[in-house]
């Protein structure tokens, strides 16, 4: 950003009518978790009382603490949500001069972890305090370090985001907006960071996005995985559905595994039906364990069709669903089984072939 | 990890990937899905993005707590010399 050496004093009134603004505008889009929001409006209102506060220091160790003990009376939610944009500010002053931030970054430790936690609600102090110091090496891509002063809000602001505007920065709107912007984008980032197990070794933007990237893909793989399974071992079938998928998919399919893994799932539950295929597709181009985790999963699923088709004949003692089970079982005996047979059945073709006989309950009841 | 924005100039990192990782990440959110070939989506704010990524990976972790409940139940529920369960007990491991 371009350093003007302006008086920034003398621009202070003028930037902090436009910051007003402009916060505003932007607090419109802050969707933060619910307890930062609630922070962030409450701190909003308590205002005053600090602005006056850390205007008269510079550096903002004990300030902050301060006006929260004498905000007592304040709800914890707005003296936490002042806290929460506190030390962004103060660390972006701090950051600015090199020589000054070491000691109040070591003045702020302390205050940090309690901040972030009461505001964050979770006691990760490490994580504050990393994040504190990320946060300013973040937060100053541009700036001059040569800067020294924090300015900005005189008194007054009762509904702002503090922004600081640096001497020697560019005081307009934009680039002040601009780091507003950064700011929350950062912040965002710094929770991101803690969801995802693993991103602390890797610092900086591109990386971390990456490692998101990749764990997102991997949480959905896992969903699906887990849902597949789910489905698969899921005994509860509705025999019609499973019938009319069958023979869609046998007519379909000849000797293609793929389709035959692709009937496995319909037959766990009637409800997956939705995700039966586009789950499949998805797991079958990774070749690796989801594939075997799905050739597993399809004979887990014959296992538990013939398992539930004892159950369910056993306990329920219907003659439709014993009758269905069989007719079931039988028309798809020879054909869907030989297709099995050729690829992923191996091991179980015995026991299903004698399931053609009409006692065809008490095979499966030995097969168990 | 603070040299790589020592200085201004020499992004380490250029703005292009970062730009580009985050559309994949785009691309990766639910909210994407829905979008037709129309090649050019529209930029979302990063702000906006982030923190959808946010709701995003919360609520797949709801997920994957909910089927991992449910499919332990199951396990427990089913028959355990069965050879499926077995399966799925390794799978688990």
């Amino acid at each position: 950003m371009a350093r003007c050496g302006g008086d920034v004093s003398r621009h202070r009134k003028a930037d902090l009518e436009t910051v007003e603004s402009l916060c505003q505008g932007l607090l419109d889009d802050v969707m933060l978790d619910d307890d930062k929001c609630r922070a962030m409006f409450g701190y909003l209102q308590e205002w005053p009382d600090l602005a006056s506060m850390c205007h008269s220091a510079s550096l903002l160790g004990e300030p902050p603490l301060a006006p929260e003990a004498s905000n007592g009376s304040g709800s914890s939610g707005g003296g936490g949500g002042f806290r929460k944009r506190r030390p962004d500010s103060c660390l972006e002053a701090k950051g600015k001069s090199n020589s000054v931030c070491k000691r109040p970054r070591g003045k702020q430790q302390p205050c940090d972890p309690d901040q972030m936690a009461a505001v964050v609600g979770k006691g990760k102090t490490e994580r504050a305090r990393a994040g504190a110091k990320k946060k300013a090496e973040l937060a100053l891509p541009k700036d001059s370090p040569a800067t020294s002063e924090s300015t900005v809000t005189a008194g007054q602001k009762t509904d702002y985001i503090h922004v600081r505007a640096r001497r020697g920065q560019a005081t307009d709107s934009h680039s002040l907006a601009e780091r507003v912007r950064r700011e929350r984008i950062s912040e965002r980032m710094r929770y991101l960071q803690e969801l995802v197990p693993g991103c602390n070794k890797v610092t900086g933007k591109a990386g971390m996005l990456d490692e998101i990237i990749n764990y997102v893909q991997s949480l959905q793989k896992q969903v699906e995985f887990l849902s597949m399974k789910i489905a698969a071992s899921n005994p509860v079938v509705n025999f019609n559905i499973v019938e009319d998928l069958f023979s869609r998919q046998l007519s379909q399919a000849a000797c293609n595994p793929a389709a035959l893994a692709a009937m496995a799932p319909p037959i766990g539950q009637a409800e997956p039906s939705c995700l039966q295929m586009s789950p499949l597709q998805q797991m079958q181009t990774p070749a690796g364990c989801p594939g075997f985790g799905l050739e597993m999963i399809v004979n887990n699923n014959l296992f538990s069709l013939a398992h539930g088709g004892s159950m369910s004949a056993a306990a329920a003692a219907s003659v439709p669903a014993g009758a269905s089970v069989e007719s079931c079982l039988n028309v798809h005996g020879a054909a869907g089984w030989d297709i099995g047979s050729q690829s992923l059945f191996s091991g179980f073709d015995a026991p299903f072939q004698s399931v053609q006989s009409d006692s065809l309950l008490d095979n499966l009841k030995m097969e168990m | 990890m603070s040299s790589r924005r020592s200085s201004r100039g020499s992004a380490a990192i250029s703005e292009e990937e970062i730009n580009e990782l985050i559309s994949k990440l785009q691309s990766l959110l639910p909210s994407a899905r829905g979008r037709r070939g129309g090649s050019g989506s529209q930029a979302a704010s990063t702000t906006k993005l982030l923190k959808e990524t946010c709701s995003y990976i919360k609520s797949l972790h709801r997920e994957v707590d909910d089927l991992s409940d449910r499919l332990s139940d199951l396990m427990a529920g089913m028959d355990h010399n069965s050879p499926g369960a077995e399966i799925i007990r390794s799978l688990l491991r």
